[in-house]
């Protein structure tokens, strides 16, 4: 843990410094005034409410979509990596298709899709679900994630010895048995990791949510910028990089960490 | 639903079409030619543990892989207009910005996809065995002939396949150009569904185009890493 503490601090410092001064060099003087501005919107900025009495915005919004496009994603990317593992071809080879095609298709072009592609509101069991720009912005973002953590899924479960599948074969289990009590509890250490991975990823894409309307940092960002003049824009923009870092960066250091004590492990 | 393509005959269309994936491609390969020097530089500067270098490439690369390229490319933009770096036209005499849309995006792909790089290739040097690195020292190559003849050219070919998800990455974080208003694919979409109101046709259309840009890239570096295999040297 100490080579990743030590990491820990360099980058917390360091990017620190680093953001301070470019806010610096942009406003020489005038620094004071800007962060002082800075100060004011941060209510505005962290949760969308200017008096921190509603998370539903700023940067809490962000936190949300990409914690329910996760939760949304992990469970159609174990789906779609049980397909890419099939025995049969008839389902391999489809899972397998879909998965390149939603890895490497762009984030933005899938949100502008769904923005598009998803009705208004649909009508099911006689009550009406509408599409809000936040649940189009979750299904956006939880297509492409499907295909990363279906190909994590995977990975995870062919670092498993084969010789574990033979054993429980010959005990009499059945091939899904297989896989969730043998293989998969022993895949997890091999996954977790790039999960992680995945989560900061997924969680660095949502700052794309803006074209759907989503009321996302970005957006709040924007209107600030609006309203307050074109002239904080550098310094509202270098606000947002440090909260996204912020966010990010204990995220990857959790996850060398944890590869580290895997790899220590075998 | 139905889908109508007739608007895909329009030539003006067609001709907006074709010179945004023009765009795009441009983009996308000045970005690459920016992330692997980033990526080469940055990975040797760690490599090769050179004193006071170190944290700066490692503050770098944390900051650049950890923050979203879309706010480093407001920022960039912003910033660089805020600075009011200009240059004077030649021909008009007029100033003009020295960093248009065009060149930020170029920008924010090689340090956001190049910040990535640096941890690629340095992977991919240390993978490098140590008895090749070993027997080259014992020849009498210095520590920098080892890295220039030896190590980097094993370190690069064995960073092949995770570099090949980061130029895919790179092509699709491309699309964000028509954020700063440049015209590339996805401008020329929004200008069409402007004027067809055929939204989810353009989509699905843009996106089978990044499709098949992504597929014929990842063929290219394919035929690019067969070529420079090295004979009994991995799979």
């Amino acid at each position: 843990m100490n080579a990743e503490l030590k990491l820990f601090a360099l980058g917390t410092v360091g990017v620190t410094f680093v953001l301070a001064a470019l806010l610096v060099t942009v406003y020489g003087a005038e620094t004071g005034r800007v962060l002082q501005a800075l100060a004011m919107r941060t209510p505005l900025l962290l949760s969308g409410s200017p008096d921190f009495s509603r998370f539903e915005g700023g940067f809490a919004a962000n936190i949300v979509i990409s914690v329910w496009a996760m939760m949304i994603a992990a469970v159609a990317g174990t789906a779609l990596g049980i397909g890419m593992i099939s025995q049969s071809v008839l389902v391999r080879a489809p899972s397998v298709l879909l998965m390149n095609v939603l890895r490497n298709s762009p984030w933005l072009v899938v949100l502008y899709a769904m923005l598009y592609l998803l009705p208004f509101e649909i009508e099911a069991f006689g009550t009406i679900f509408s599409f809000s720009p936040v649940i189009k912005a979750i299904i956006g973002l939880a297509l492409p994630v499907t295909a990363n953590i279906a190909e994590v899924f995977r990975g995870g479960v062919e670092a498993v010895p084969t010789g574990q599948w033979e054993s429980a074969r010959s005990l009499g289990y059945r091939r899904l048995q297989i896989l969730r009590r043998v293989v998969v509890p022993q895949a997890i250490q091999f996954m977790t990791p790039n999960l992680m991975t995945t989560y900061a990823m997924l969680f660095i894409g949502t700052s794309l949510v803006v074209v759907t309307g989503a009321n996302d940092i970005l957006s709040v960002a924007r209107t600030v910028i609006a309203s307050d003049g074109a002239h904080y824009a550098t310094a509202i923009y270098l606000y947002v990089l440090f909260l996204f870092f912020l966010f990010c960066f204990p995220i990857a250091i959790l996850t060398r960490w944890l590869e580290q004590r895997v790899r220590v492990r075998q | 639903m139905t889908l109508d393509f007739s608007w895909l005959l329009d030539p003006l269309y067609q001709t907006w079409l074709l010179r945004g994936i023009g765009t795009t491609i441009l983009l996308s390969l000045l970005g690459m030619v920016l992330m692997f020097v980033i990526g080469i530089v940055g990975a040797a500067l760690l490599h090769l543990k050179v004193r006071f270098l170190q944290s700066p490439v490692t503050i770098f690369v944390e900051l650049f892989r950890n923050t979203p390229p879309l706010v480093q490319l407001f920022f960039l933009y912003f910033m660089l207009s805020e600075i009011g770096l200009t240059l004077t036209d030649p021909v008009t005499g007029g100033r003009i910005p020295l960093f248009t849309g065009f060149t930020c995006v170029v920008l924010s792909l090689g340090l956001y996809n190049g910040a990535i790089a640096v941890e690629i290739i340095r992977s991919g040097l240390l993978a490098v065995p140590a008895q090749t690195v070993e027997g080259a020292r014992s020849l009498g190559y210095s520590r920098l002939q080892t890295f220039r003849h030896v190590e980097l050219p094993i370190g690069l070919r064995m960073s092949i396949p995770p570099m090949t998800s980061n130029i895919v990455s790179l092509i699709k974080t491309s699309s964000q150009a028509v954020l700063v208003a440049v015209a590339d694919i996805m401008y020329g979409a929004t200008q069409i569904m402007l004027e067809t109101f055929r939204n989810l046709e353009v989509m699905l259309l843009i996106w089978v185009i990044y499709l098949a840009i992504a597929s014929l890239a990842v063929l290219v570096v394919r035929r690019i890493a067969a070529a420079f295999r090295i004979p009994g040297y991995g799979s």
